[in-house]
């Protein structure tokens, strides 16, 4: 049997190429992530451990705020310093600040995109034994205005020691004077990183707190072990620190790392399993195709004696070799495509120099796994049917697939409908903590829904997208509705594939609108300011909040508010909380007061959202248990209520100033846009207003002063390049579904290899020939496409629903986009046919009517 | 050559064409012909002379049979005459058309407009309607069908109330008798028949041919078909028997009797 396998193999060797290709694309896809992602993360890996070698403990505040970016701190007093130098054992303590720059270049623009690599402050540590950093040339830094940059930032901004530099911090541009040039250790930075090294005083000032330490390093003496010396550094600390190993200090760095890289990660595996399922469907179809033009050869094995045990796992076998032989095939892509990909990154100097690739072989097991199983998965029903086959049939003249809609179809089909309807109403609507894969689920089972119930409506929608074919094209595009309809379910298949993928970019595309328009439209219904400053900074280096006040005290200016951003734990979650003016805010931006007042928010009150206020059931005059980075009370009173427009992001506490800057490090006391309020907000006005705003606002590397119009436009711009990223990552499952495309219409053109003989005899020229299957590609591309639009538009309507109180208030839909995504398909569906159209038109007639 | 032993009438499509085209120079009364045609594949010691210098005329109006044993040659040279293979020298004609002067988009459209077809099995298209499959030609020229015409042939082949039903739904008798509407519809001036009755069971296939002798005796239509079987070579006006490439005999007015022994004779 093995034999037979193996031969059916062979012989079906060019049918088999699209399941190939489609698995090999998926699996690339999968392997070239994974591959990618672990290499960056084991180089950063590497970096921490380089980084953190020598500490052996550290001593950091124990007060812990949770962000979605990792856990952050509150910096610790310098005073505890001597305490750990004296326990015995430490070799050497020191305290490390560690903040946000940015590096100027020599055209007082930052050195490098505020996408790029991060860049460092840090203090020049003087122990030799927790400096990692040693000097190439000049000296160390020792008083304000000295600097030492890294090799990197030097040879990039082409800067040498004596040269004046400016640097970006929490305080502003301050110019420095370079005294050396550090690399740490053997590289030139730390994985592409800038850092500046300042001495202790100036390093502090910087980030706006003297006296201070984001952490104490300790090393030990030899012979002392990390367990040992915590232990006896926790007993001297003061309270509110704690002493933890320098192995968990490092371990605490590579997970905070590995989570950003794992979202990541995941976000592209999701796009790599969509792109295999899609290529499922390619799978199935061809296996279907084989078992069915192989009846009669089936049916003659079972007539020999083969049982049905052997003719099912005759082609469970097949499928696994293909899936198996491509699955390999696919990682061997992959790690070129993330070798590719790390070339390309490390061009933009996204990661280190000299990120090496390394291939876990957890990449490559699960890779291959996935890969083998979903061909296995598919062929299952294929080869269940080929097993089913009747020894009889070998006798019968003509084997068709079975092409009856059976009533079971529906019911099952309606039954994954409802599931799937089902888990989309819990994900969105539900408070569960698995939302988003209930979604997902829910989306899965609603595709299978109409995969199922495809056939059934595959022949009536390939009757109504071919009549007007049929009525004004001629015989061959009668023909071609024809042939779209007499195997329903392979064509509803080949239209799943393309569905699926049709049916997210529809999704997003209608998503991606609604939030276009709600954005704009709550600009324009919220923002009363005239001029919006921006910044392509974030953290310390974006604006600084005492900047609205500079631009307040501008003649033009009635009023400028600015929005800062920080993070606590309110009722024990943690939440972003914002700082303003709110009075201030509330000249610029339209929010309304349901209860309490806004403009009056005191230094120990809160306001929230009205729909926050409904959901907890609050109102003014409760009370929310808080705790700050910075301490702070432990207690706000909701002092207000509002309502909003305005595209705030989270459920919006509002402090007030005052009490945001108490609770905040000063380096997060930044703003990512200014509102500016005019005295004259005539166009005139408008005009005048510019050139100083934009004299004022030149002090300020990265910021930009929009007006509102331009700031609008700038938002959703953003929001379209986001879109282009998902549509680019949705185009492989888009290209795999074409490929389906392709192999349904070569397979079968090779099935009605007579008919098209007959066809060809009686006088259908070639050019018919083309065209007829040409139309048959369209009415099928055009099915999909229009269930995966139909589908998309209900997702994405579902969604908006959903979202509402997240600020999406308007369902809109891109009907332009939608036409043009039908045009393409169909246009694709043109494309698809050209292989197979010409394969067809080429048969030799005399052969094809004399084949058996 | 041999003496047509019936006056040809005149065909209905000539009729019909008098008005539009000029009468055209009558080389001969031929339907179809072939001079020296020669068809030979292979090379060396594979070398196959399918077809041996055959030269050959099908007359019009009349219905010739071509038998032969296996691999005598005869599909090969109704499969060239209807333009469906090429020779390797020598010449064919349809009408007064040198079918070598064609190229394929030329030769497509002969077939189309100037020939019709019924094979052994598989002669209709299973999408189409026996309707749709009658008037497949002339849909693929895009002309309208002559509908009284077709009429006729419907009426005459007897399928008036199968007309609806797609190819699965008849039996092999009808589906032959759709082939032979469709091969008459478009009034070519020669069919070709490649064992139409090669299938069926002999009442169904006396039906086929009695179809084919009433076309050719009603309608003047030409026809050429390929058999294996005497009884069915009995319906034509003439044999044609070919062995090895070559035509080695014939006969007119045949029997079955007649034709079974003249086939014994040359061992089949």
């Amino acid at each position: 049997m093995l034999k037979v396998t193996l031969r059916g193999l062979l012989a079906h060797k060019v049918r088999l190429i699209a399941t190939g290709v489609a698995v090999i694309l998926g699996v690339a896809f999968m392997a070239g992530t994974q591959v990618l992602t672990s290499s960056i993360s084991s180089s950063f890996d590497k970096i921490f451990s380089d980084v953190y070698s020598s500490i052996d403990v550290v001593v950091r505040s124990s007060n812990e705020v949770e962000t979605p970016f990792g856990s952050q701190r509150d910096r610790i007093s310098d005073s505890a310093v001597p305490a750990v130098q004296a326990v015995s054992g430490v070799d050497a303590a020191e305290g490390e600040v560690f903040g946000q720059i940015r590096v100027l270049g020599r055209d007082n623009k930052p050195l490098v995109a505020a996408q790029g690599p991060p860049n460092f402050l840090l203090n020049w540590l003087t122990s030799p034994s927790l400096n990692g950093w040693n000097l190439t040339d000049g000296a160390a830094p020792n008083g304000p205005d000295e600097v030492v940059l890294d090799a990197k930032s030097a040879r990039d901004g082409e800067f040498a020691v004596g040269d004046t530099i400016s640097i970006l911090a929490a305080q502003g541009v301050q110019q420095f004077r370079i005294v050396g040039v550090a690399k740490f250790g053997k590289l030139d930075t730390w994985g592409g990183a800038q850092a500046a090294l300042f001495d202790t005083k100036t390093a502090q000032q910087l980030v706006g707190q003297p006296g201070t330490f984001d952490w104490i390093s300790v090393s030990g003496d030899p012979g002392v072990s990390q367990t040992a010396l915590t232990e006896r550094v926790a007993a001297v600390i003061p309270p509110g620190t704690e002493a933890i190993t320098g192995a968990e200090f490092t371990a605490e760095n590579q997970d905070a790392f590995q989570k950003i890289i794992g979202i990541f990660n995941t976000f592209l595996l999701v796009f790599a399993l969509i792109a295999l399922f899609v290529g499922s469907f390619i799978i199935y179809n061809t296996f279907s195709i084989i078992v069915a033009q192989r009846t009669k050869e089936l049916a003659l094995l079972r007539a020999l004696g083969a049982s049905r045990r052997q003719v099912l796992t005759s082609v469970l076998l097949e499928a696994f070799a293909v899936g198996f032989v491509a699955s390999i095939v696919g990682v061997g892509f992959g790690v070129l495509l993330a070798m590719g990909l790390n070339a390309l990154m490390q061009s933009f100097g996204f990661s280190g120099p000299d990120t090496p690739i390394i291939i876990p072989a957890s990449a490559v097991i699960s890779s291959v796994l996935v890969g083998t199983m979903i061909t296995l998965a598919s062929a299952i029903l294929p080869a269940r049917r080929a097993a089913s086959i009747a020894p009889i049939a070998a006798m019968r003249d003509v084997a068709v697939e079975s092409t009856k809609t059976s009533k079971r179809r529906i019911v099952i089909g309606a039954l994954l409908l409802v599931g799937g309807a089902i888990g989309l109403w819990f994900g969105l609507y539900g408070n569960s903590d698995s939302a988003l894969q209930l979604v997902g689920f829910g989306a899965f089972l609603v595709f299978m829904g109409f995969t199922v119930i495809g056939p059934v409506i595959a022949a009536p929608m390939a009757r109504v997208l071919g009549w007007p074919m049929a009525r004004f094209g001629g015989v061959s595009s009668r023909i071609a509705r024809e042939n779209a309809m007499r195997n329903p379910k392979r064509t509803a298949t080949t239209a799943s594939a393309l569905m699926i993928g049709v049916g997210l970019v529809g999704f997003i595309s209608v998503t991606a609108q609604s939030l276009k328009v709600s954005l704009v439209e709550a600009i324009n219904t919220s923002v009363t300011a005239q001029y919006v400053v921006t910044t392509d900074s974030f953290g310390a280096t974006a604006l600084p909040l005492s900047l609205a006040g500079q631009i307040t005290a501008l003649p033009e200016v009635k009023v400028a508010a600015a929005v800062g951003a920080g993070f606590a734990n309110i009722d024990g979650k943690a939440k972003v909380v914002l700082g303003t003016d709110p009075a201030a805010l509330q000249q610029v931006v339209t929010i309304t007061d349901v209860s309490g007042s806004f403009a009056d928010l005191s230094d120990s009150g809160v306001a929230i959202p009205k729909t926050l206020a409904a959901d907890k059931h609050l109102s003014v005059g409760d009370t929310l248990a808080v705790s700050f980075l910075q301490g702070g009370p432990s207690e706000l009173t909701i002092e207000s209520v509002y309502d909003t427009r305005f595209p705030i992001q989270g459920p919006g506490y509002f402090i007030n100033a005052q009490l945001f800057a108490q609770v905040t490090p000063p380096d997060q006391q930044t703003a990512q846009s200014i509102y500016v309020g005019l005295n004259d907000s005539s166009d005139a006005g408008i005009a005048e207003a510019r050139g100083p705003l934009d004299q004022l606002i030149a002090t300020v590397p990265g910021a930009k002063l929009q007006s509102v119009k331009e700031f609008t436009k700038a938002q959703t711009d953003q929001a379209n390049q986001f879109l282009v990223i998902v549509y680019v990552l949705l185009a492989l499952a888009l290209i795999i579904a074409i490929i389906g495309v392709i192999n349904t219409l070569l397979l079968s053109v090779y099935e009605r290899t007579r008919e098209l003989g007959l066809l060809r005899a009686v006088g259908m020229s070639r050019r018919q020939v083309r065209s007829s299957i040409r139309a048959e590609s369209v009415i099928i591309s055009l099915i999909g496409t229009i269930i995966g639009l139909g589908i998309g538009l209900v997702f994405g309507w579902a969604l908006v629903q959903a979202l509402y109180d997240e600020g999406i208030t308007s369902f809109a839909v891109p009907w332009a986009q939608l036409v043009t995504i039908v045009i393409i398909a169909a246009l694709a569906g043109v494309g698809a046919a050209l292989y197979p159209a010409r394969r067809a038109a080429r048969l030799d007639v005399l052969r094809a009517i004399s084949s058996e | 050559m041999p003496v047509p032993l019936r006056v040809p009438t005149p065909r209905l499509s000539d009729v019909n064409a008098t008005q539009t085209t000029s009468p055209r120079p009558a080389i001969t009364d031929a339907a179809a012909r072939t001079v020296d045609a020669c068809k030979v594949y292979g090379a060396g010691d594979t070398l196959v002379n399918a077809l041996d210098h055959v030269t050959v005329e099908f007359e019009r109006g009349k219905f010739t049979a071509i038998m032969g044993p296996s691999g005598s040659g005869k599909s090969t040279l109704m499969h060239c005459v209807a333009g469906l293979d090429t020779l390797t020298s020598g010449q064919i004609f349809i009408g007064d058309v040198d079918l070598s002067s064609l190229n394929e988009r030329q030769l497509t459209r002969l077939r189309r407009d100037t020939i019709g077809f019924v094979f052994q099995s598989f002669n209709l298209v299973p999408t189409l309607t026996a309707a749709e499959n009658i008037t497949l030609p002339m849909d693929l020229a895009g002309t309208a069908p002559d509908s009284a015409w077709v009429d006729t042939i419907v009426s005459t082949v007897n399928l008036g109330d199968r007309l609806k039903h797609r190819p699965s739904e008849l039996s092999g008798g009808q589906q032959q008798r759709v082939a032979v509407a469709r091969a008459l519809a478009s009034k070519p001036s020669i069919v070709f028949a490649d064992e139409p009755t090669g299938n069926l069971d002999s009442r169904s296939g006396g039906e086929i041919l009695k179809f084919m002798r009433t076309a050719v005796d009603e309608f003047a239509q030409s026809i050429v078909m390929v058999t294996h079987d005497p009884v069915a070579a009995s319906y034509a006006d003439r044999v044609v028997f070919l062995a090895d490439g070559r035509v080695v005999d014939e006969i007119l007015d045949p029997t079955a009797e007649a034709v079974l022994e003249r086939q014994l004779r040359f061992g089949v």
